[in-house]
């Protein structure tokens, strides 16, 4: 039988780095649901809870446009180091949208997993 | 001079190029990032000044064309979708055509369209100030085959016979406005379409 020829790695990367950047938003707003951190403190939490890193020059652009989005509000605070630092909180819209977005997420990648089963090489699961 | 005042110097020449890059957003709002940046970096090199580190930082960070270019699209993109004027989605597109290739080629086919489309409505208003210098001018051989055809206006009438009389009015009234708009419709569906800053590593 012909299996066709693996598509370049070139795609599956690009593919992977539009999977990643679809879902940043939402580990974001996932990072501040217990509450208010500084940019640092956000990318610290992603690499710590997940596993993913997040390219650092791209974060902070981000967090701006989620503030200019209303999602996050954001405060300076005093802290020991000598500097103060900025921190992002959820806003209202924030804890909607992070919400509807699990919500999804949730949906979508519970019906991929479904489809995907039988690629993992295991049996397909029965609706209970 | 030690190590720390070399690296410092280092991060103050970084901040400087990035406060200067971002020159045409608020000043608010630069002094907001630039003291985010600065909390960064110092954080990150808490635990051990060296030269290296502060390389790695800054490098993790992208240059600061890089980065304030990052910031800057974004706030351009919301500034051409507010305004919608051309100058000012031309200026996004610009800044997006010096990053990638495709920017480029979005915003030279956006030049030719909003060049056309005001060439277009500014002949159909000519054509209403100065009706005999301007138009559509047919020159044609003997034969009958065409030899040129001529569209705008000058003291030098174009050879031959005028094709459209005073439909050059409407018609490049209404094709020069639809292609102004269609050009700004392209412009920020190809932002959405294809404006993909690298997010993860």
């Amino acid at each position: 039988m012909n299996t066709p020829a693996p598509p370049p790695p070139e795609n599956s990367e690009k593919w992977e780095v539009q999977l990643r950047k679809g879902s940043l938003e939402l580990a974001i707003l996932a990072a501040l649901w217990n509450g208010r951190l500084y940019g640092l403190e956000i990318l610290r939490h992603l690499e710590s809870n997940s596993a993913l890193t997040v390219v650092e020059g791209t974060a902070y652009p981000l967090l701006n446009r989620l503030r200019s989005l209303g999602l996050v509000e954001t405060e300076w605070v005093e802290s020991d180091s000598g500097h103060p630092r900025k921190y992002y909180q959820l806003t209202e819209a924030g804890r909607q949208r992070a919400l509807e977005m699990t919500r999804i997420w949730g949906q979508f990648s519970q019906k991929m997993n479904d489809l995907l089963a039988p690629l993992n090489g295991q049996p397909r699961k029965e609706e209970p | 001079m030690t190590t720390a005042t070399i690296s410092q110097k280092t991060i103050d020449a970084y901040l400087a190029a990035l406060r200067k890059q971002l020159r045409d957003l608020l000043d608010e709002d630069v002094k907001d990032i630039v003291e985010e940046i600065r909390a960064h970096i110092l954080d990150k090199i808490s635990d051990q000044l060296t030269d290296d580190s502060v390389a790695a930082t800054l490098a993790a960070l992208g240059t600061p064309e890089e980065l304030a270019a990052r910031y800057r699209t974004e706030e351009l993109l919301k500034r051409a979708q507010a305004s919608r004027s051309p100058a000012s989605m031309l200026r996004s597109l610009f800044r997006w055509a010096t990053l990638t290739l495709v920017g480029v080629v979005v915003f030279v086919v956006s030049v030719v369209g909003y060049c056309l489309g005001g060439f277009l409505v500014i002949l159909a208003a000519l054509k209403a100030i100065w009706p005999s210098g301007t138009g559509l001018w047919q020159d044609s051989q003997p034969d009958g085959t065409m030899k040129s055809l001529g569209l705008g206006f000058g003291n030098q009438p174009g050879q031959g016979h005028e094709l459209l009389g005073w439909w050059l009015l409407p018609i490049g009234f209404l094709l020069g406005a639809g292609l102004l708009v269609l050009t700004f419709r392209f412009g920020i569906w190809s932002i959405r379409k294809f404006w993909r800053p690298l997010a993860w590593r």
